[in-house]
């Protein structure tokens, strides 16, 4: 029993967790007895004790669990454990429950927990469309409702688009550049049991989840920019990485830069709330309105971290199902990378009507415009990218194709709240709500829906049930359209978001919106059935279903523990389809004349550790 | 080592035992990438709390900034204070040279006069807080103040603890001439460190 509690585990971080509960009781008491006050009557009161205890709860649960093992040993210079990747891999579905070494059962943990959120946000969601089928009060009060439409937004980004995305990547990453893991810089510290368990109804609990969620992203994130800089295959140069690794390495370079914006705006509210400090308190000098601007600071860009991969899945998908290389390769990660820049200068289209100084209403709305044109770029490269084509319309493919188009309305509904006057008008309308779910549901989640249908039979070693796929592709388009496209004409009527009850005007179309969105929950259930039924019996998957080019593609379904028995050599791009005779990966010099013959890029030989 | 490396692959063995060794496509060592890529966030996190700064003392109060209820900050003592500590970035690269020259007394006595001087300015520091007479729930500047020297403090700590590592280690034999990324990796977060004390300093007690 005492090996097992010094050992990084379940044990040891139970043991840990009830310490850090001590500690949080104690140093709450004996602080309080410090400066003179009472202990707490009732630990129900005893507010400090359970933020202190949320800091530090989970830090101890990660120590105990063994996250910073790893880091310990390497900064006290005692021999880093030799990784007898034993935690390495999964050999039953037990394993999946576990702390793993595994990029891949990372990624397919980070998946799964995320698609539980979707469910969990989902139902409120329907919860709420239940309260608004009929103007007046049925299911829920006011304040109830409130707390609904913020947890079920908080639930799907934090909980469900970002670290999904953080996921599939973390699966397909270090497959595509020809890694055999994640960065060597800190193996397995991504293996974070996704982050708060607790049920976020205080905004403590979201102002110090988001701490932890920031904290994670961020860890994440550097993990991601490490491994593309310093892991690629030889042979890869940064213009022969597929653009999934190009819209990842953006991506990462957003969270790196814009998320601690949000790390300190939440500092300010719980310093203010918890010390009593005066950040926002106007009366002794704060100021309300710079929450505003260091939020959607972070905010914006946010959005953009909530795209950019989905951006990199589409690419891959698209390429792949029209047989034709990716239409304008460079122009595609330029315009990956002027979204970033150009991400952090349009902040304040948010505020238009907050009150702040007007002046820098004009140059948010010119930049928020601007932004609009690398997005374009972009589609118009899928576009062409289609042109001519030869398209095999399968379940990921319909969802790339639904994306472009779910995902344009909804850009062109952007560039409209881009411009001042509009956006005044329809301010805290339906107009809004439209406009974040066609791009968020129509863009970000399509893409997830692709991301998942097409790596399925890389991650499980089993085909999904194409029917089934189209079922839910379909019903999934129509109920979303008849569910969010009405937003946008009761929304420009005025009728206002965020509230329970509404003026009577809007209840024929507020029914139709309910009852469609019904539909589109239960078409989400298809998904769920197919994904479990799928992986369970589906048919063996080959290989390499899709005949893709790139390197994931190139290795078993599922892939190996260690994804190569040898790290490719890559001689070419990664998308050239339909070019005859194209490769881009070759396993190692298999017959050396042929290494010869391929001029391997302009890369230096590979360096041995 | 290319030979070796066709060999290897020649032999088919059943029970491969990790994974193939990553190409290493960067001159760059990862760890050293990781932490300069963290501290691009280290320093998002002050641009956060500097923007905090900006909009209480330029725009919510048109330029209110201390001494504010007859209280002043104490620019004499915090300069020096800056001072003990940029001289802790000197002794650090002291060390550092020391140590890739193979001078172990000196790289040894280099760290711990960087970990005695990091230690003082954070001691002059609590003591600065004692004795300087208002609190950060008084008004918007004092939290503002404490928030920043707070944040830097807070680093601070952070980075006394690696030294302090890093220094036991030093006393215990690790690193060597050759072996040096130990020191170098926690080195670059107490010059980042280093650096952002001279823009707190500058920005909150003189300008």
């Amino acid at each position: 029993m005492s090996v097992k509690l010094r050992n990084p585990g379940w044990y040891r971080a139970g043991l840990y967790v009830v310490l850090a509960a001590v500690l949080a009781f104690g140093l709450s008491w004996a602080v309080r007895a410090a400066y003179g006050h009472d202990t707490y009557a009732h630990f129900l009161d005893a507010e400090s004790i359970v933020i202190i205890g949320m800091i530090a709860l989970p830090l101890a649960f990660l120590v105990g669990i063994g996250c910073f093992d790893y880091w310990f040993y390497w900064a006290s210079g005692r021999p880093t454990r030799p990784e007898d990747h034993s935690g390495h891999g999964a050999h039953s579905w037990r394993d999946y429950f576990r702390p793993n070494t595994d990029h891949k059962v990372i990624g397919i943990q980070y998946t799964v927990t995320s698609f539980f959120f979707l469910f969990v946000g989902g139902l409120m969601a329907m919860l709420m469309r239940a309260e608004l089928a009929q103007p007046g009060r049925q299911f829920v009060d006011a304040s109830t409702f409130n707390g609904l439409f913020s947890v079920h937004a908080s639930v799907l980004i934090f909980l469900f688009i970002i670290p999904v995305f953080a996921g599939l990547a973390n699966f397909v990453l270090p497959l595509m550049i020809g890694a055999p893991d994640m960065g060597s810089f800190a193996s397995g510290w991504t293996a974070y049991a996704p982050l708060s368990t607790t049920a976020p109804d205080g905004q403590v609990f979201f102002t110090i989840g988001v701490q932890f969620a920031g904290a994670s992203s961020i860890a994440t994130a550097l993990n991601f920019l490490v491994t593309i800089i310093t892991m690629r295959a030889p042979g890869m140069s940064f213009f022969r990485m597929p653009l999934l690794a190009w819209a990842n390495f953006s991506t990462s370079l957003l969270v790196v830069i814009a998320t601690p914006f949000i790390a300190a705006s939440q500092f300010f509210v719980l310093l203010d709330w918890a010390l009593g400090f005066n950040f926002f308190n106007a009366a002794k000098g704060g100021d309300v309105l710079m929450y505003q601007h260091v939020f959607w600071f972070y905010s914006h860009p946010a959005v953009y971290i909530m795209m950019l991969p989905g951006f990199g899945i589409i690419s891959e998908v698209l390429a792949v199902k029209a047989r034709k290389p990716i239409f304008g390769y460079r122009m595609m990660a330029f315009s990956l990378l002027a979204i970033v820049v150009l991400g952090f200068t349009v902040w304040a289209h948010h505020m238009f009507v907050s009150g702040m100084q007007a002046w820098i209403r004009i140059p948010m709305m010119v930049t928020t415009a601007i932004i609009a044109v690398p997005t374009g770029i972009k589609i118009f490269s899928w576009l062409a990218t289609l042109w001519r084509g030869v398209l095999h319309l399968d379940t990921p493919m319909l969802f790339a194709l639904g994306f472009l188009t779910m995902f344009t309305l909804g850009g062109i509904s952007g560039v409209m709240l881009a411009m001042v006057p509009l956006d005044i008008h329809v301010s805290d309308t339906y107009f809004i709500v439209a406009h974040i779910h066609y791009v968020l549901f129509g863009g970000s989640l399509f893409t997830i829906f692709a991301g998942v249908y097409y790596w399925f039979p890389k991650m499980t070693g089993r085909m999904y049930d194409e029917r089934l796929g189209r079922i839910h592709f379909w019903s999934t388009l129509i109920f979303f359209n008849a569910t969010f496209a009405p937003m946008h004409l009761i929304g420009v009527q005025g009728m206002p978001r965020r509230v329970a009850d509404y003026a009577d005007q809007f209840a024929g179309w507020n029914l139709a919106i309910s009852l469609a969105s019904f539909a589109l929950g239960l078409s989400t259930l298809v998904f769920a059935y197919n994904m479990i039924a799928s992986w369970r019996g589906g048919a063996r998957a080959s290989a390499n279903p899709w005949r893709a080019l790139t390197l994931e593609w190139q290795v078993s379904s599922p892939p190996p523990v260690f994804n190569f028995d040898q790290v490719p050599t890559v001689v070419g791009g990664p998308y050239e389809y339909g070019v005859p005779g194209a490769v881009h990966g070759i396993f190692g010099p298999a017959k050396p004349a042929e290494v010869k013959a391929t001029p391997a890029g302009t890369h230096a030989e590979p360096v041995r550790e | 080592m290319e030979a070796a490396a066709i060999s290897a692959s020649h032999v088919h063995d059943d029970h491969h035992h990790g994974p193939p060794p990553a190409n290493r496509s960067s001159r760059v060592e990862p760890a050293l990438l990781g932490m300069l890529l963290f501290i691009i966030s280290e320093i998002m996190v002050f641009g956060a709390f500097f923007t905090a700064y900006f909009f209480i003392r330029v725009v919510a109060d048109e330029g209110t900034w201390f001494p504010v209820d007859g209280k002043d900050l104490p620019k004499l003592i915090a300069g020096v204070n800056t001072a003990i500590l940029i001289s802790s970035s000197f002794t650090l690269h002291w060390a550092e040279n020391a140590l890739k020259l193979g001078n172990r007394r000196a790289f040894r006595a280099g760290m711990v006069a960087t970990f005695l001087l990091g230690a003082t300015f954070l001691f002059v520091q609590i003591n600065e807080y004692v004795h300087i007479g208002f609190s950060p729930q008084d008004h918007a500047y004092g939290t503002v103040f404490y928030g920043l020297t707070g944040l830097h403090g807070a680093h601070v700590t952070i980075g006394l603890v690696l030294l302090g590592m890093v220094t036991i280690r030093a006393f215990r034999g690790h690193f060597s001439a050759e072996e040096h990324r130990g020191v170098e990796v926690p080195g670059i977060y107490w010059h980042f460190v280093d650096v952002m004390w001279i823009v707190v300093y500058t920005t909150v007690y003189i300008l």
